[in-house]
């Protein structure tokens, strides 16, 4: 048997012996909440969760990040490039659904000509052990959008939750080295992976939520002006919660933070969103999304015209955050619902 | 009579009020609220038809402050001469209030507003009970026998509802939208003739206790999470600055990273803002998706001017608010004293 077992006991064992090699980031108790977090005891990693609300992107691509440093040494600049790329990170505890975000991230930062290092190579240092969703939420619309529940393809090792014990299996060969170094796994026997397979099958049963996004970008490159878009923006707050929290959205604002007093500064990256005012302001005064209809209409339109265009996949990997922490429930979902209204509509208009 | 026959009565007279408007052709738009495709959660909606008249809802989990999609996102309600648009909004006590701040602040026109007044008997605390429910899936909330009653898969957890609201809605006196003689005619439904209210501050009491060593400790953990989203200012019905300080670019006044000291920054200045505005309507904190409880800070400042200037926002489109105003006997202490 490739499968191993690794019992839920065994957790803070599997800790010691990792974190020697990587920064061991899993689920923690934060506030109330579940967030991914560098984890320095053991004891804080939380097994009993759905998912976070802040995805684990934030590793890889962390909502401030500094771009270079400077000193000015009298009439000399010391440039300082960012350190510790090198690091291992390994998430524990990814979901299928964020582990699939890694890919379509990495699609925009490795995009043609010009490629982010910072990125790639926070990327290429992460390993993945995913934990397969066994009750996934109301919420949830991952096998609309070309996941599931159990996706593996998108880890280095998964687990499968079978109560007291997780069913390991590698999926890369990053993984397979991971696994082979952690001897003292026991191997699997035939009824567990059978109970994987039911649990898997029961998962996408239990997703009720179905989006019909097929040639969803044929419909929307040419209902641009529909006015449907004014019905999906009309109670839109316009704050950042849908593009902040998406595990897909990738825009970050680029800072020059000067230290006069110091002699020093910085260039930073932070997160932004097309759904604030400033993110197309022009030098000129002129904004082509001036209001929230254009703005909502572009974050659908990068989601599920844009991407599917540039990259031949969907820009949305149904993990539901959007959803449920809208402030005023604009639920993604209904979103799409509205736009393939208007094919039917217009069939009906025309017959 | 309990919590859930009141919000059934208010819901049927609302909807009433509101297919009444719609049908006479009094108003253009009826701003409303709609059940949400989640649990504990409510939808803003807009309707002008009488056919969508059934799709207007209330429970205690309308936590939006509707008074902020007439500013600035309906503008000609302020400029009569790029044409009238005559709005209904279902307006509960800070809905209200905030109407008649926003016109103060010559921000609205009145006369185009239709206030479909509800009693308010409180909004839930949807943020305390999500992290009390914890890792477990709500799928249903009601209200029933003054209990919030949760439900999910495999739990039932009732929570006692005058417990369960929010701090704010346990201190209101203004549940209804308040009226003014000669104004009376802008208020359908459920409105009150508010002259002042007296307000004990209970919720902020214990803020209040902490020395400001401890003060100074609990903003930076409370606002630790933050991700300047800004979905508290976007929420807030007082917060309409065609650019906010926050976003000033050219140049840039306000660091834009998510590093604590420029967290605190937005937020205690927001704060500062609003003193002598907040409506207390509790919307920032509902909307804040990290479930940051935004609600003590602009409380205080409401304590302040109170205090010191006798003023509660919102009871009278015609009062004007302490920042706005001078008068020779307002406490100026804090000013350097005369020889």
């Amino acid at each position: 048997m490739e499968e191993k077992i690794l019992k839920k006991e065994d957790i803070a064992k599997l800790y010691e012996e990792l974190s020697k090699d990587y920064n061991f980031y899993a689920p923690v108790k934060e506030k109330g909440t579940i967030a991914f977090k560098k984890v320095s005891d053991p004891s804080e990693i939380e097994l009993t969760y759905y998912n976070t609300k802040v995805p684990p992107k934030e590793v890889i691509f962390p909502q401030i990040e500094t771009l270079f440093e400077y000193k000015l040494k009298g009439g000399d600049i010391e440039i300082e490039e960012p350190k510790n790329l090198d690091v291992k990170n390994l998430i524990f505890g990814i979901r299928p659904c964020d582990a699939y975000s890694f890919k379509l991230l990495e699609n925009f930062f490795g995009f043609g000509e010009f490629k982010d290092d910072l990125f790639l190579k926070r990327k290429e240092n992460t390993t993945l052990i995913g934990i397969a969703c066994n009750s996934p939420k109301q919420s949830c619309f991952c096998t609309s959008v070309g996941g599931h529940p159990h996706k593996k393809e998108d880890v280095d090792v998964i687990l499968v939750d079978l109560e007291d014990k997780y069913l390991v299996e590698s999926i890369s060969d990053k993984g397979r080295d991971l696994v082979k170094k952690i001897s003292w796994l026991s191997d699997a026997s035939e009824s567990d992976v059978k109970q994987a397979q039911e649990l898997s099958k029961k998962a996408e049963e239990s997703i009720k939520t179905k989006v019909n996004v097929k040639d969803i970008e044929k419909l929307l490159d040419p209902n641009f002006e529909h006015p449907i878009w004014e019905e999906i923006s009309a109670t839109c707050l316009g704050c950042g919660t849908c593009t902040f929290l998406c595990p897909t959205c990738t825009c970050f604002d680029v800072v020059d933070e000067n230290d006069k007093y110091n002699n020093r500064g910085r260039r930073v990256r932070i997160w932004d969103t097309c759904q604030f005012y400033l993110y197309t302001l022009h030098t000129s005064g002129h904004n082509p999304r001036d209001s929230s209809i254009e703005r909502c209409r572009n974050r659908i339109m990068h989601k599920f015209c844009y991407y599917p265009e540039n990259y031949n996949l969907l820009g949305c990997v149904g993990c539901g955050r959007c959803v449920q922490l809208c402030p005023v429930n604009n639920d993604i979902r209904s979103i799409i619902n509205k736009i393939n209204e208007i094919e039917k509509e217009e069939k009906i208009s025309i017959a | 009579m309990g919590i859930e026959t009141e919000n059934q009565n208010i819901e049927k007279s609302m909807r009433e009020i509101a297919r009444n408007l719609l049908n006479n052709k009094q108003v253009d738009v009826v701003i409303g609220y709609s059940e949400a495709t989640i649990p504990l959660s409510s939808s803003p909606i807009i309707i002008d038809n009488e056919k969508d008249v059934d799709k207007l809802i209330w429970n205690n989990l309308c936590y939006i402050n509707l008074a902020k999609y007439l500013v600035p996102m309906i503008p000609n309600l302020i400029d009569p001469e790029k044409g009238k648009l005559i709005v209904g909004i279902v307006s509960k006590g800070c809905v209200g209030r905030a109407l008649f701040h926003l016109a103060v602040e010559k921000q609205l026109n009145l006369d185009n507003v239709k206030v479909i007044g509800i009693p308010c008997n409180g909004i839930v605390n949807r943020k305390r009970i999500e992290r009390e429910i914890g890792e477990r899936e709500i799928l249903e909330v009601s209200v029933s026998d003054n209990n919030i009653v949760v439900k999910g898969n495999d739990f039932e957890e009732k929570f006692p509802y005058d417990e369960y609201i929010n701090e704010l809605c346990k201190q209101c006196k203004v549940r209804s939208p308040p009226t003014t003689p000669g104004l009376m005619e802008t208020c359908l439904g459920n409105c009150q003739e508010v002259d002042s209210v007296y307000d004990d501050f209970e919720d902020i009491a214990e803020y209040e206790s902490k020395t400001a060593d401890e003060k100074w400790e609990y903003i930076k953990d409370i606002l630790g999470s933050c991700t300047r989203c800004y979905a508290c200012r976007e929420a807030c019905p007082m917060c309409y600055c065609n650019l906010c300080f926050v976003d000033q670019n050219m140049p840039i006044w306000f660091g834009k990273t998510t590093e604590i000291n420029n967290i605190i920054v937005f937020h205690l200045i927001r704060a500062l803002h609003l003193a002598g505005r907040c409506v207390a309507c509790g919307a920032c904190s509902n909307v804040c998706p990290m479930g940051i409880d935004l609600n003590f800070i602009t409380r205080k400042l409401e304590k302040i001017a109170k205090e010191r200037f006798g003023f509660t926002s919102g009871l009278n489109p015609e009062t004007l608010p302490p920042m706005m105003n001078f008068k020779m006997e307002d406490e100026q202490e804090f000013m350097i004293e005369e020889d």
